[in-house]
């Protein structure tokens, strides 16, 4: 969550309509997506309850959770129009994200 | 006061203020990217802890329960930081210039929304997160 915050509050306005933000978690994503609306983020918290796209992407940490279930590797990744990966960070440290300056350089240069 | 007491209180203000300024500015990304920043705190707190037992005269105790108290968040922060954070290295499916897996996935309003829908139209940026990081 935090590092979705850090990321919106970079992004100009224009950018927040000419690219989507998409948040991916198992959580029950209600409670993020009223927080971002609350910041005027414009995410999308699309809920992957089973972790199936998760595993699809290859991004399950297993047994990672607080109590050994399985949970997704934080990861970003930046995907051009025609859905093609342009940029890509996955955490190594779950404390750890993708400075949010970064991502933006990476969808500038797109 | 003296020196051993100072140096006691320092030690606990340094480990306190660690822990503070780290939930605080968490959302800083310079903060959060550097978590080794407070195990780098607890360390000092647990010096100034030693140095003030070092001093310590006639009452010795409170001096070395600081001591023990900085020593334990030494120990539990680099053990956090780590071993308990550490996401290990598996491959991923996703390669820079290959096209990313497509999915459909409910938003928050129960609505099914495709990776596909966006395919022509907009870049997307995905972000998998877990909880609280």
């Amino acid at each position: 969550m935090a590092e979705l915050q850090g990321l919106g509050a970079q992004l100009s306005e224009a950018e927040k309509s000419g690219v989507e933000i998409v948040a991916i978690s198992p959580d029950p994503n209600e409670e993020s997506q009223k927080v971002a609306e609350g910041l005027h983020l414009g995410y999308r918290f699309l809920a992957d309850r089973d972790l199936a796209v998760a595993r699809r992407f290859g991004l399950v940490h297993q047994r990672g959770g607080p109590d050994g279930q399985d949970v997704p590797r934080p990861a970003t990744i930046v995907l051009d129009r025609d859905g093609v990966v342009r940029w890509l960070s996955v955490s190594r440290n779950f404390q750890v994200r993708p400075d949010p300056g970064d991502v933006l350089r990476a969808v500038r240069a797109l | 006061m003296s020196t051993s007491a100072r140096l006691s209180i320092l030690s606990i203000l340094v480990a306190i203020g660690a822990v503070a300024a780290y939930v605080q500015l968490f959302r800083v990304a310079i903060i959060r990217n550097h978590p080794e920043g407070y195990v780098i705190a607890f360390a000092l707190a647990t010096a100034l802890a030693a140095l003030g037992v070092a001093r310590a005269q006639r009452r010795r105790w409170p001096a070395w329960l600081v001591l023990g108290f900085s020593a334990l968040l030494l120990i539990a922060g680099a053990w956090f930081n780590f071993v308990a954070a550490r996401v290990p290295a598996t491959p991923t499916a996703l390669h820079v210039g290959e096209r990313a897996p497509d999915f459909t996935l409910p938003d928050a309003t129960g609505r099914p929304v495709s990776l596909v829908e966006y395919r022509g139209k907009k870049p997307v940026v995905i972000v998998f997160y877990r909880g609280y990081w």
